[in-house]
């Protein structure tokens, strides 16, 4: 409870701070302050499909349905966190740069994560039998696994070569003041803390469901 | 500068929402572990 | 049960025969999938006529073309064992892996069937350049394993599931994005001279990941 509570004001005060006492980035503007929401959900998406995708493999491994309800659970999450990361991506892209979707790198390897997402998502609503769900999820997972890499680093630079892109995207240089970067440093971690705590409610969820089912 | 605060109080207040409503769930899940 | 000589290519060349027999017999699936294939470019040549000055769309049509062909046509060697009940059957007499590799066999057969029969025709309907035949074959031969192994895999899970046609699209796209982009790029650059060196290395890396991981994951497909 305590630790709930922390997390509280964790990411309270860090907001807090983000808007009074961190400046601003000179290129951004006021637009600075979507990074510290920006960037770690980005964060927490990558992460949560890692959880899911180490999950699927343990199961095929191990046939715990635990395995399953934390890669479920993990995917889930991760798809609200995806969305949260596009639509801020695209909104502040829209601010700095006048067009909401540009499939610039970045952009573009966000908008295939949510592709894997949707499709792992959609092939589990598609069977009934939880074991077998729990299966065939996994293994499109872990061959999703071998496919994440060619979507994120791979196919972002050749839509970039095919269609370069006057705009020029200085996102890269940006921790560069120690306030932004303690305020940014810190807003990760509690959205890490943020993404396991409704994990584990989500999985709890879960296994209620299943001993539902099984009465 | 007015505008940033208003920014900064919505942005507090989503956060707000959210934790009472995660909260909240926890505590549903909670009940129905104990049954 | 499964023995050891199960596992073995005779296993797999055994399946492989078997599958051709299958299709050979009705020549439904093959029908089917050279009908949507033309049908397809038919309708594309229809409505944008020839686009010799356009080498880009020209790859990226084609490239669509083939991607749709690929996924009307390769879950139907799952389908049919599901339906048909003879999942178990082929279970008894050979191992996982062994059945899928005779299917994906199968399957990059099937689509170098149909693409003998898209690609020129598209080349012609399209009014496309001269394509540098190295470097484009190059493209195709190494983009239709990679297309082929990733639908095969892809084809095999969603064949268990409600839904199958409209899943397949949405479910496999992920996996073979990555294909399709270098294909397409590949196929831009040789038109207009350039190389494709890089795509193609991409191509085989990944078309060599995704038979690894396939090759791993078969075993688990199939267990009731």
């Amino acid at each position: 409870m305590i630790l709930r509570g922390l997390l509280l004001l964790w990411i309270a005060a860090w907001i807090v701070a983000a808007f009074l006492w961190a400046p601003l980035v000179p290129v951004l503007g006021p637009t600075t302050r979507v990074l510290y929401f920006h960037i770690p959900s980005a964060w927490v998406t990558v992460l949560a499909l890692g959880w899911s995708m180490v999950h699927s493999v343990l199961y095929l491994r191990s046939r715990n349905l635990e395995h399953d309800h934390q890669a479920a659970a993990a995917a889930e999450i991760g798809l609200l966190f995806c969305v949260a990361a596009t639509i801020s991506g695209s909104l502040w892209a829209k601010a700095m740069w006048g067009a909401y979707w540009n499939w610039d790198p970045r952009e573009t390897s966000i908008f295939f994560l949510l592709l894997v997402y949707g499709a792992y998502l959609a092939l589990r609503s598609a069977i009934d039998q939880p074991e077998r769900r729990a299966r065939l999820s996994a293994v499109y997972s872990a061959i999703a696994f071998v496919s994440v890499p060619f979507l994120v680093f791979v196919v972002p630079r050749i839509y970039f070569t095919l269609h370069p892109d006057p705009l020029i995207n200085t996102r890269g240089k940006i921790d560069m003041d120690p306030r932004i970067r303690v305020v940014f440093f810190a807003l990760l971690a509690g959205f890490t803390a943020l993404f396991f705590w409704v994990q584990s409610v989500r999985v709890r969820v879960a296994r209620l469901e299943r001993r539902a089912e099984e009465r | 500068m007015k505008g940033d605060l208003v920014v900064m109080a919505v942005a507090l207040l989503v956060w707000g929402l959210l934790f009472w409503y995660l909260i909240r769930l926890e505590r549903r899940v909670a009940e129905l572990e104990k049954k | 049960m499964p023995t050891e000589a199960s596992s073995s290519p005779a296993a797999v060349w055994a399946i492989l025969r078997k599958e051709c027999r299958s299709e050979w017999r009705t020549r439904y699936g093959l029908n089917a999938a050279l009908l949507f294939a033309v049908t397809s470019l038919t309708s594309v040549s229809f409505a944008v006529g020839r686009l010799g000055d356009r080498p880009d769309v020209l790859a990226a049509l084609l490239w669509v073309v083939l991607l749709f062909a690929a996924l009307a046509s390769l879950s139907h060697t799952f389908v049919r064992e599901v339906e048909g009940r003879t999942m178990t059957l082929l279970r008894l007499v050979a191992s996982p892996t062994a059945i899928a590799t005779g299917k994906l066999l199968f399957n990059l057969l099937f689509l170098a069937v149909i693409e003998l029969v898209t690609v020129p025709l598209f080349l012609i309907l399209m009014g496309a350049p001269t394509p540098s035949w190295g470097p484009f074959l190059g493209v195709l031969v190494l983009g239709s394993l990679a297309l082929g192994t990733g639908a095969t895999l892809v084809g095999a899970i969603i064949a268990q599931t409600r839904g199958r046609a409209a899943l397949f699209a949405g479910v496999s796209f992920p996996i073979l994005l990555p294909v399709v982009a270098a294909a397409v790029s590949a196929t831009r650059a040789q038109w207009s001279g350039g190389s494709v060196a890089v795509e193609l290395r991409l191509l085989a890396a990944y078309g060599v990941a995704l038979l690894a991981a396939s090759l791993m994951l078969y075993d688990h497909l199939w267990e009731d």
